[in-house]
């Protein structure tokens, strides 16, 4: 109930931010780019202009993720008025869900505006692609999203603003890459036992990415979309999880 | 032992807290404070910028650990959330959300202290009435002055009718105005709910002074004197100070010393109140008009720093009495 509240005024605290106009004009102009893009192509254009369009919204989801939530986040702690908030009877955690919980709703209004927007310049091109598709692979990104806000929190939490951008941009780029990283450890003469432990701590982001199998009209099984929900519900929790706790022994000397 | 049975609203036992500076450097910004505050009184955490009144305040609230000893608030220790329901707290610079007007600001900090809606409706009533900002309850936060943002702030801090109101420099970057409103403000307060205890930290003495009952002293982070204000300034003071004007060009005077002369007319130093009381009938006699009748009783400033200079003053001696 008190994390509700407190999500309630993070969505209308986020709607407010120079930074949420600044990505959305963003997102706005990734939409419109691909489009373009997708028009400079010789052959398969319906395809390949859904797969921007769907690079797009991931693009903009993971600037949203990391530069808001960790904007935000950050400001409160410097500003100091998270110091108000915690001199009430609540939790830090609760503090802190929160927030997430804010800011994944507003995430998920404006992707869901980017699904319709995308939907729309896919029916005009009479493609291959179906609805189904474009919207498993919008919503498996929006998966990908919780778990990288998620993230976003905890780094936020334990480092500077800047730092916690960086390393949260690089887990990203890296979770995208584990399979081929993992296939290069498997092949390599010089093992060390640290890297499978490095590997089993970042999610593997690549399950959530079904862009090109979407441009091709192909759809996800339900049991599949099952376990990249589960998936995704089980890291996001894990990083909140830690987030609490490294928040609830941390010292706010604002 | 329940909230209720606890004689101190706040209590500190061989408090210390040591921030890191880098990865070598530490710095020990209270070191060993032991002192407990009875219910119901007002008490001033006095000491220079750097002598850790911040830290005390910040640790009773549970934002900072202490690195050692123990800290109670209401028989509870401050990590637990259940001591926070007790506590009112009112930051050196409050900062809201600027989207939200007075009211939502109200409505908000009273939901995050768990309080009914309709209590709650009747209640941000009552403390916007309080705090001079019903006419304002409807505007955005970011048209409000910075006198505005404090007496809110102070509203929030009294939303659930705490038991200890924690005051962190609250006139701080106030002009004379907004620091007398807010005195005053502090001051109805302490009228209405005379059970709270009121603890807050300043560097300026006048405030101190005019609010407290008692005094914690407090230099490079280590406790140097908790007493009674009254203690400190040594009781009713029997020297006086007398300005009249309208007199005979020709006279003289059997009572007191002449101090100076202004335009306001000519001051006279007394001592005694018989010696007064002959003093201003003399003056009446010689048909003066008196301008005022002051009491010398030292201030605090006088007897803190009195005899030290300002570089002796922001010593642990300087500051020790």
């Amino acid at each position: 109930m008190i994390a509700l509240r407190v999500a309630w005024i993070t969505m209308r605290e986020l709607i407010f931010e120079r930074v949420f106009y600044l990505l959305l004009t963003f997102a706005v102009l990734a939409l419109g780019f691909s489009l373009l893009l997708g028009q400079l192509t010789y052959a398969e254009q319906a395809k390949i202009t859904l797969d921007f369009l769907l690079a797009a919204v991931e693009v903009s989801m993971v600037l949203f993720s990391i530069f808001m939530g960790i904007g935000l986040f950050k400001r409160e702690l410097l500003l100091g008025s998270v110091a108000m908030v915690l001199s009430k009877p609540i939790s830090r955690s609760s503090f802190l869900i929160g927030k997430y919980i804010g800011q994944v709703a507003i995430q998920f209004a404006v992707m869901f505006c980017m699904l319709l927007v995308t939907l729309a310049i896919q029916s005009s091109f009479h493609g291959d692609s179906s609805v189904l598709s474009v919207i498993q692979a919008v919503g498996l990104i929006f998966l990908e999203v919780l778990v990288l806000t998620a993230m976003a929190y905890f780094f936020a939490v334990n480092a500077g603003t800047i730092t916690a951008a960086i390393v949260t941009l690089c887990l990203f780029a890296v979770g995208h890459m584990r399979e081929s990283l993992v296939y290069h450890y498997n092949i390599s003469i010089s093992r060390s036992w640290i890297w499978p432990v490095i590997m089993s701590l970042i999610p593997d982001l690549e399950i959530f990415n079904m862009k090109t199998i979407a441009s091709y009209g192909y759809t996800l099984d339900w049991i599949q979309l099952f376990w990249a929900v589960v998936y995704s519900f089980c890291c996001a929790a894990f990083f909140l999880f830690i987030a609490c706790v490294c928040f609830a022994n941390k010292d706010i000397a604002t | 032992m329940t909230s209720n049975e606890f004689p101190f609203d706040i209590s500190l036992t061989d408090v210390s807290k040591t921030y890191p500076l880098g990865l070598w450097k530490k710095k020990e910004a209270v070191r060993g404070v032991s002192f407990a505050v009875p219910r119901g009184e007002v008490v001033g955490l006095l000491g220079p910028n750097g002598s850790g009144k911040s830290t005390i305040l910040k640790m009773s609230l549970g934002f900072i650990r202490p690195t050692a000893g123990e800290i109670l608030v209401c028989g509870h220790p401050p990590s637990e959330r259940q001591s926070r329901a007790f506590v009112g707290y009112l930051p050196e610079n409050p900062r809201f959300q600027k989207f939200l007007s007075a009211k939502e600001v109200l409505f908000y900090y009273g939901t995050l202290c768990r309080l009914e809606k309709s209590e709650l409706s009747k209640r941000v009533d009552e403390l916007l009435d309080l705090v001079g900002l019903s006419d304002a309850r409807a505007e955005r936060i970011a048209g409000f002055s910075k006198g505005m943002v404090q007496r809110l702030a102070m509203a929030q801090a009294l939303l659930s009718r705490p038991r200890i109101l924690l005051f962190d420099e609250p006139m701080s970057g106030l002009d004379p105005l907004g620091r007398l409103e807010l005195r005053r403000l502090i001051g109805r307060i302490h009228e209405e709910m005379p059970e709270a205890t009121i603890f807050f930290s300043s560097h300026v003495l006048s405030d101190v002074e005019q609010l407290c009952a008692s005094v914690i002293l407090l230099s490079k982070g280590e406790l140097k004197n908790f007493c009674r204000i009254d203690e400190l300034l040594g009781g009713r003071s029997e020297a006086y100070e007398v300005t009249a004007r309208g007199l005979p060009a020709e006279h003289s005077t059997t009572w007191g010393k002449r101090i100076r002369r202004s335009p306001l007319g000519e001051t006279w130093s007394i001592e005694g109140t018989d010696e007064l009381l002959a003093a201003l009938n003399d003056l009446k006699t010689m048909g003066a008009q008196v301008v005022g009748v002051f009491s010398q009783r030292a201030s605090l400033e006088q007897k803190l720093f009195g005899k030290t200079s300002v570089q002796e003053a922001r010593t642990p001696e300087g500051v020790l009495l």
